[in-house]
């Protein structure tokens, strides 16, 4: 990769300006070349490495052929960890997209700037807390004895609810705090959108006569695409690696019932020190996300419109 | 009549959602301060002022070696932003701005990084860390973050956007590459790498999974680990001890993102962020 970034060679038939321009792109791009090539690079083939042996760090590693890929396929936890983290990564996916996007749109009718400023505020706050403090309070918030939120509810008549203990809950628990931490930075992104869009073709609606509820699907919508798109793509990929939230409020559990893919490959490469299947299961969770992110993309074409 | 009632509809619902929002936090700011847990189980929630104290904080620092998780936190948090905003900055500036082979490669390598979560690569970068000797140091924090394929791609649009004029004058004034991106392209930057700055700060101020692996010893540890190790020493004893924790973890990046936060809107607007 670097080798190709090398200026080309006096007389390659470059011409002068360009050669000059080799020569400083060089000089901008070696930091981050040297970090990626070090830090980016080196580990992404070292998981490819890795995967091919049995190796438990202190040991010498032993090549072992595809015998962990093959264990992949008979790992039953592994296919429940993938379906936890499939269903939480979607539900934490669609509010985000969906309720983010109503909140943006709220968040942009008329109202005085000081109490946009306060509601924009209060929605980013939680997204620049670290995801480890905002599972240890909603550790006591959802407490079944003892937590506010079971009290609130109480207050409606609802039973109270073993929001961290049973295996229907936990999930939606994990849900409900990983989506109430990261809906600001997609409404923003949707503000950002929104305020992009020009005023005259909202205008020509409105005297068109086009109620609040056409002129969503046929001029807000569409040219909003380009940043659902991005939030669909920018979320999935988040949401797929969560981790500290399963980590510190349910450890994962019951059973795998909250487990996703990132803690159960952490506890089988620093738990067991099992390092080779631990790389084999980071691989296709990189597939995962590739395979993922391309659908979207080739999707895209058909619902996104760009000026 | 439909359009006042249509107005109160949205205010209450965006009133709702940000009480929900903030609520939690308010509840644990009251916490931090509270004089019993006795008190702070108390359903429903009370409020008096007279049973305030501050001893939940010295509370914190005596269990926890809390000022030097706070010390390694800054450290690793700002000489990441630091680092991150000089190698995405140049390299921006060399996508957006100079002709030389390979540009469209490297991009698409740029963006391919992307799909590589340092999830998937922490077994090898624990690995390449162990090998530098670099384990149980702040460096072993620092240095995988200082690439961001994110970062370059946010800047990149951003300088794409700014106008040639000015740099064709600084051109004709006879200034180099180094000197344009230095004078002319990182002046009219601020709000972009104030953005890509409060992103990278928090994410790294936050991270819990790079110092679960990297660091062993506590007095190299981070804040969030500090968090879950005072939680889990702690979970049966003072909840009171583990809110003033919380509430001092959050406070930095709190006013970090206060400072800050008007950019970060001007910015994602300007840039566009389109794929």
């Amino acid at each position: 990769m670097t080798e190709r970034q090398a200026p080309p060679a006096p007389g390659r038939g470059a011409t002068p300006g360009k050669r000059k321009d080799g020569l400083a792109a060089l000089a901008f791009l070696s930091p981050s070349i040297v970090t990626f090539v070090i830090f980016v690079l080196a580990p992404t083939l070292g998981v490819l490495y890795l995967s091919f042996y049995d190796w438990n760090l202190l040991s010498d590693g032993t090549f072992v052929g595809l015998d962990n890929f093959e264990r992949l396929f008979t790992d039953e936890r592994l296919l429940r960890v993938y379906g936890s983290t499939v269903y939480m990564a979607l539900a934490i996916l669609a509010i985000n997209v969906v309720l983010g996007l109503l909140l943006a749109v709220l968040l942009e009718t008329r109202m005085p700037r000081w109490l946009r400023g306060v509601f924009r505020l209060s929605f980013l706050f939680p997204f620049v807390v670290s995801a480890a403090a905002v599972a240890l309070i909603w550790r006591f918030l959802l407490n079944k004895d003892l937590g506010l939120v079971n009290y609130l509810l109480g207050g409606l008549g609802i039973d109270r609810i073993d929001w961290l203990g049973s295996s229907v809950w936990a999930p939606i628990s994990i849900i409900i705090v990983n989506s109430w931490k990261t809906i600001g930075f997609s409404i923003l992104v949707y503000i950002a959108g929104l305020q992009a869009i020009p005023d005259q073709l909202k205008e020509a609606a409105i005297v068109d006569g086009a109620n609040a509820w056409t002129r969503f699907w046929r001029i807000t919508f569409p040219m909003l695409s380009p940043t659902i798109f991005f939030l669909v793509v920018i979320n999935t990929i988040n949401s797929f690696q969560i981790f500290a939230e399963p980590r510190v409020l349910t450890q994962g559990g019951p059973g795998d019932a909250s487990r996703t893919i990132v803690e159960y490959l952490y506890d089988r490469a620093f738990g067991d020190f099992d390092l080779g299947y631990a790389s084999a299961i980071g691989i296709t969770f990189m597939l995962v996300l590739i395979v993922l992110t391309a659908v979207q993309f080739r999707f895209s074409r058909r619902w996104t419109f760009y000026e | 009549m439909s359009r006042t009632l249509s107005r109160v509809a949205t205010f209450v619902i965006l009133a709702i959602a940000a009480l929900a929002i903030t609520a939690p936090f308010l509840w644990i700011f009251r916490g931090a301060f509270s004089a019993s847990d006795a008190e702070l189980y108390k359903l429903p929630p009370t409020f008096e002022p007279a049973n305030l104290t501050g001893a939940n904080f010295g509370r914190v620092t005596d269990q926890v070696p809390y000022f030097r998780f706070f010390t390694n936190s800054i450290v690793v948090s700002t000489t990441v932003t630091a680092a991150q905003i000089v190698t995405c900055a140049t390299a921006a500036y060399a996508f957006a701005r100079l002709r030389f082979r390979g540009k469209g490669v490297l991009f698409a390598v740029v963006i391919g990084s992307l799909m590589i979560p340092i999830q998937v690569t922490i077994v090898p970068l624990f690995l390449v860390m162990s090998k530098l000797g670099l384990t149980n140091t702040l460096w072993s924090l620092i240095l995988p973050g200082i690439f961001s394929g994110f970062g370059i791609f946010l800047l990149r649009q951003h300088f794409l956007a700014l106008p040639y004029e000015l740099e064709e004058a600084a051109k004709l004034d006879g200034a180099g590459h180094f000197r344009t991106f230095a004078r002319v392209i990182l002046p009219l930057s601020g709000p972009s790498i104030a953005t890509l700055g409060i992103l990278c700060f928090t994410y790294w101020w936050n991270d819990l999974l790079l110092p679960l692996v990297m660091i062993s010893d506590t007095e190299r540890q981070t804040l969030p680990v500090g968090l879950v190790l005072l939680a889990g020493r702690f979970s049966t004893g003072s909840l009171g001890t583990i809110a003033a924790g919380i509430a001092m973890a959050i406070g930095p990046v709190l006013i970090v993102f206060l400072a800050a936060q008007r950019y970060i809107v001007q910015s994602i607007a300007s840039s566009g962020l389109k794929l």
